[in-house]
């Protein structure tokens, strides 16, 4: 028995540590502040090991490489950028306790998010905190600006991305009325922009044949695919990421289903191919929203910059890097021009928010399209473009277009 | 019909993999009373094992599956001997506990070691479809469902004939008993563990070469809860059944009913069928009823 | 008359030396013996708690209010659970699904229909109380791990409905609610929204720690510890087993009602299998069949990760390359501390604090 209370108190003592060291980071004082040099502390939400890791990951490291990136050159506007982002494993309850602490503790003064369901959720809370917030969600709910003030789209759209690939397949399909069935999961991330898509597809005179769930984890989706053939669309366009995806493109190949599949911007990347193999890949199109990193681009220079600096180089790194990159990148030109407008004292949520609103078409070299915000429009961006998967590497299809044009 | 065929046929295949990891939960309900719900965990440890042997050492595929059979063994018994054996006298309620806690731990382990991409197997089983008659069915499903009976004839002559066997049964119907007549329970405890992370595996490395790997793919734990209640909890032919008739209805639902409610049947209709079964079988179809004294 | 004499000198005691307790049961009636605040000690005792929980937003910072407020929300639910499965012994890990009915009670009460939050939160318990005994019934002829699966089927159902049910729960983009005002004064703040919950979770102890003492929390005892021989001492199981669902539901509507309105959104995301395996983790560790445990474990679950975050934090300063290897480091933490936690101290929390107290009872004298 004495052994096992002598445990028992080591245990109790561990993790009295564990929450005093919590305690104890609590209420830091800012001491940057007080020097002449401004600091803006910026939170991160980043999912690592949750369900979305295997595209968070690399995310979080573009958003952390830029940050680091920035602070190699000495910040920007005098300001120095600090990013304190942690794992929220795609809980939103955790995400929830996360968000508290970076307003609460490190007195953030925006937020670098992720998943569509987490940002719903926070959507009130960051208009309350009035602090800026990007997502790698590109939900078109957000472009409400009544309901959504303080959050910003870096990129087109889900529902944009839908439309633009309607609008592709409008203007290159050959033969009679192109028809289109949707896959998707059944979450917020799946369905937002499912409404709009059929909205539009009747619009412009695309029939919209069949819609079918495949869960974001399933292993087989031979039911749902098979019963797509009944209808035998031309074009399914599918809202999942990688993992799902891959699923789907296997079993269609099983079932020898020739329908083009279009995938949305989650749905491609370099992890489809290797996941599913070059053989059943070729062909797949997808949403390229931001430049694979093999792409001879001039906002590439930063980041091989960067890569040569750590040691690395771009094999180390795939598009959602880029695009994790391109959002810091973003919030960082805003966070400049607000610095410009505010020279004195520390730069606040709303701040931020009005320097952000300033940007007119930032050119992003590339990486992504340019992005315009105004006090009216959050939305960055309707244009995206549309990619192949060509001897097992995606290649660019179209350049950045908007579905208006 | 052909749409029927391929539903009946899909349904199948799949439920062999839901089998052989519903067989592992069955394996240790049978031993301790708890349902082991980092299952899901133990079926994806042996494969990412595998495939590191595989591509990182280049060892050929049986070699390889060897080997990590042989490390699931092991896994089992030290996870027997350091976690469960310490508590097997608590009540159950903490046995399963702990095996979330197991789940969480072996998880993060997997994470920290592996990482979070999706990693594929180099090609072992063909590729090319196999069309019989309009049905269509990959070589990798196909020899789950081998797998499976070979397992299901395994097991039923294991339990049948051999001493270890019996002696697994005799500890699972009464654990006084067992141990007044001088059987090692422990010993027992111990080899039930290093069977059920050994069939776990096959059903891994089945499973990751169908699909990849990832840390995510532990969700399978879960997804055969059904099963192996619909079979009962502690029949190892109501587990392989349970995987057969879950597999088989859920394409049936996919196919005939999702148009009908606008689909995402899939995942809830093994759910429904529980609750059914439930209310008319409370220990499922193969579930030995307890006599219960006061 | 007797007995009041007796108090009163154990209440001269008590202002002689705090720390001195009773050293035997010297309670002379039956009354006496069920009595809450036995004590003068117990009742300056539990006065002093209440003191410091409602003076606490005056010491800690804004962000420890709100980690407490959480900690709060999750002890009410998890107390509800612990009826269940602590009083009643039917394990239920279907928790998740349950808190989501509450939330979306609320949700549509306040949002759709206009309701007032005070009286939404309470009928969100009522409503979770049907559905919760509604699901209850079947555990008449199921027991153990067969009707903890059956409340998991429960919770996949659930949830299946609310996603579908696009009219009424607005569909997996979820509802979006507001915070709760008394008259012109919103409780938008941490320390409003705090309050409010502390005060709902002390009530909840309250009834929580009576329930035990009555008939009814008898009859849950009883069927927990056998429910053949409790049947046959004339309980009738039907009844208790589908009152220890709607009881404990009620309470656990309480708390989804709670969390909706402080996080301001519910969607069918936010309730899924992982939240019902915490709440099943929070009893555990707090101790099965305690009132106080349930809140212990409470705090435990919802701060461990808190405190392992900022763990990682520190050691993430001294290598950030391994940002990654410390953020999976803390599932495999996590683990271990519960695995440990059975095998050492299979009582939880609420054992070691009494194994504490026990400890300082005696103390410095101790053999």
């Amino acid at each position: 028995m004495k052994s096992r209370s002598k445990v028992t108190s080591a245990l109790i003592g561990i993790m009295t540590t564990a929450l005093m060291l919590g305690a104890c980071s609590d209420e830091k004082v800012a001491v940057n502040g007080n020097v002449s040099e401004r600091t803006v502390v910026i939170g991160g939400l980043y999912d690592i090991t949750g369900g979305t890791g295997d595209v968070g990951t690399p995310y979080a490291e573009g958003e952390q490489a830029y940050f680091k990136y920035l602070a190699s050159k000495g910040g920007v506007e005098g300001i120095s950028l600090e990013l304190k982002g942690k794992d929220y494993a795609y809980e939103i309850p955790e995400a929830q306790k996360i968000y508290q602490e970076l307003r609460d503790k490190e007195k953030v003064s925006a937020v670098l998010g992720w998943g569509t369901g987490d940002t719903e959720a926070l959507r009130q809370q960051v208009a309350n905190d009035k602090l800026p917030f990007f997502s790698a969600s590109y939900s078109e709910s957000l472009k409400n600006l009544d309901e959504s003030p303080y959050n910003f789209l870096v990129a087109a759209s889900y529902s944009d991305q839908g439309r633009s690939a309607l609008k592709w397949i409008k203007d290159n399909h050959k033969g009679s009325n192109p028809t289109v069935a949707l896959l998707y999961n059944d979450t917020a991330f799946g369905r937002s922009p499912i409404e709009d898509i059929k909205a539009y597809a009747a619009e412009i005179g695309i029939e919209v044949v069949d819609e079918q769930i495949v869960d974001v984890r399933a292993t087989e989706a031979q039911s749902q695919l098979l019963n797509m053939e009944k209808k035998n669309p031309d074009y399914a366009i599918i809202q999942e990421t990688w993992g799902a995806t891959a699923t789907i493109l296997r079993d269609a190949n099983t079932l020898g289903i020739d329908t083009q599949f279009i995938g949305l911007n989650w749905a491609s990347g370099e992890g489809v191919i290797s996941i599913v193999g070059e053989d059943i890949a070729e062909g797949y199109i997808g949403i390229l929203s931001h430049a694979m990193p093999y792409e001879d681009l001039p906002g590439m220079a930063e980041v091989k910059e960067y890569l040569e600096a750590e040691g690395k180089t771009i094999d180390d790194i795939n598009q959602k890097f880029i695009q994790g990159w391109t959002a810091a990148k973003i919030l960082t030109a805003g966070i400049a021009e607000a610095a410009k407008k505010h020279p004195d004292g520390d730069l606040s949520g709303e701040e931020i928010r009005s320097g952000l609103e300033s940007l007119q078409d930032l050119d992003l070299g590339g990486l992504g399209a340019p992005v315009s915000f105004s006090a009216e429009n959050h939305t960055g961006t309707e244009q995206t473009r549309l990619g192949i998967v060509k001897d097992g590497k995606w290649e660019p299809l179209t350049e950045y277009f908007s579905h208006k044009d | 019909m052909t749409f029927f065929l391929q539903m009946l046929v899909t349904g199948i295949v799949v439920g062999s993999i839901y089998g052989l990891v519903a067989l592992g939960f069955v394996l240790i309900y049978r031993a301790s009373g708890a349902l082991n719900l980092a299952n899901g965990e133990f079926v994806i440890i042996g494969p990412y094992i595998c495939l590191i042997l595989m591509t990182a050492y280049k060892i050929p595929f049986i070699l390889a599956l060897i080997i990590t059979l042989v490390f699931s063994a092991i896994l089992g018994l030290i996870v027997e001997r350091l976690v469960i054996r310490p508590i097997q006298n608590a009540p159950v309620v903490s046995v399963i506990m702990a095996t979330i806690g197991l789940s969480s731990l072996l998880g993060g382990a997997v994470h920290m070691i592996w990482g979070h991409q999706t990693r594929t197997f180099p090609p072992v089983f063909p590729s090319t479809p196999i069309n019989i008659a309009g049905v269509i069915v990959t070589p990798v499903y196909l020899w789950s469902f081998i797998v499976v009976i070979v397992l299901l004839v395994l097991f039923s002559l294991f339990f049948k004939f051999s001493k270890m066997g019996i002696a697994m049964r005799a500890v699972a119907d009464d654990r006084q008993a067992a141990l007044s007549m001088g059987m090692s329970v422990k010993y027992v405890y111990a080899a039930t563990w290093t069977i059920a992370a050994v069939v776990a595996a096959v059903g891994g490395v089945l499973l990751g070469n169908i699909n990849g790997l990832s840390p995510t793919m532990s969700a399978i734990g879960l997804t055969v809860l059904p099963v192996v209640i619909l079979g009962g909890l502690d029949s190892v032919l109501g587990a392989i059944v349970g995987g057969f008739v879950i597999g088989i209805v859920q394409n049936m639902a996919g196919g005939y009913l999702d148009p009908l409610v606008g689909g995402g049947l899939k995942d809830v209709v093994p759910f429904i069928i529980v609750l059914l079964i439930l209310m008319l079988k409370p220990h499922g179809l193969f579930g030995s009823r307890r006599i219960e004294r006061v | 008359m007797d007995y009041l004499v007796v108090e009163e000198s154990k209440g001269c005691e008590v202002v002689r030396n705090l720390f001195v307790r009773e050293s035997g049961n010297y309670k002379t009636s039956y009354s006496d013996d069920m009595k809450m605040f036995g004590t003068t000690g117990s009742k300056i005792k539990a006065l002093l708690i209440v003191l410091i929980v409602l003076s606490l937003p005056l010491f800690v910072s804004n962000y420890w209010i709100g980690l407490i407020t959480l900690c709060a929300i999750s002890s009410v639910g998890a107390i509800g659970l612990n009826i269940l499965t602590g009083f009643t012994g039917q394990i239920s890990i279907g928790v998740g699904a349950f808190l989501g009915v509450g939330g979306y009670t609320s949700a549509i009460l306040t949002s759709t229909l206009g309701l007032s939050f005070w009286i939404s939160l309470p009928l969100a318990g009522i409503v979770t109380a049907i559905i919760g005994g509604l699901f209850g019934i079947p555990s008449l002829r199921l027991n153990g791990l067969y009707l903890a699966i059956a409340t998991l089927a429960a919770q996949v159902i659930i949830l299946f409905v609310i996603s579908r049910w696009d009219g009424l729960t607005g569909g997996t983009a979820g509802m979006v609610l507001s915070r709760p005002t008394i008259g012109e004064f919103s409780l938008s703040s941490n320390t409003g929204y705090y309050y409010l919950c502390v005060i709902i979770l002390l009530l909840t102890v309250m009834y929580a720690t009576n329930l035990l003492r009555t008939r009814t929390g008898r009859a849950f005892l009883a069927v927990r510890d056998r429910d053949i021989a409790a049947q046959i001492m004339g309980i009738n199981l039907f009844k208790y087993k589908v009152m220890a669902f709607a009881i404990s539901s009620f309470f656990v509507g309480i708390a989804g009602a709670l969390l909706a309105h402080y996080t301001m959104i519910v969607s069918p995301e936010l309730y899924n299998f992982h939240v019902s395996i915490q709440y099943l983790a929070m009893i555990l560790i707090g101790g099965l069949g305690s009132v106080f445990g349930s809140i212990l474990g409470a705090a435990f679950i919802t701060l461990l990760p808190v405190g392992l975050g900022s763990l990682i934090d520190i050691l993430a300063g001294f290598m950030p390359d391994l940002y990654q290897l410390f953020s999976a480091l803390k599932d495999f933490v996590f683990g271990a501390a519960i695995i440990l936690f059975l095998i050492f101290e299979p009582g939880g929390l609420a054992h070691i604090w009494l194994n504490i107290k026990k400890y300082f009872r005696l103390w410095p004298f101790s053999y």
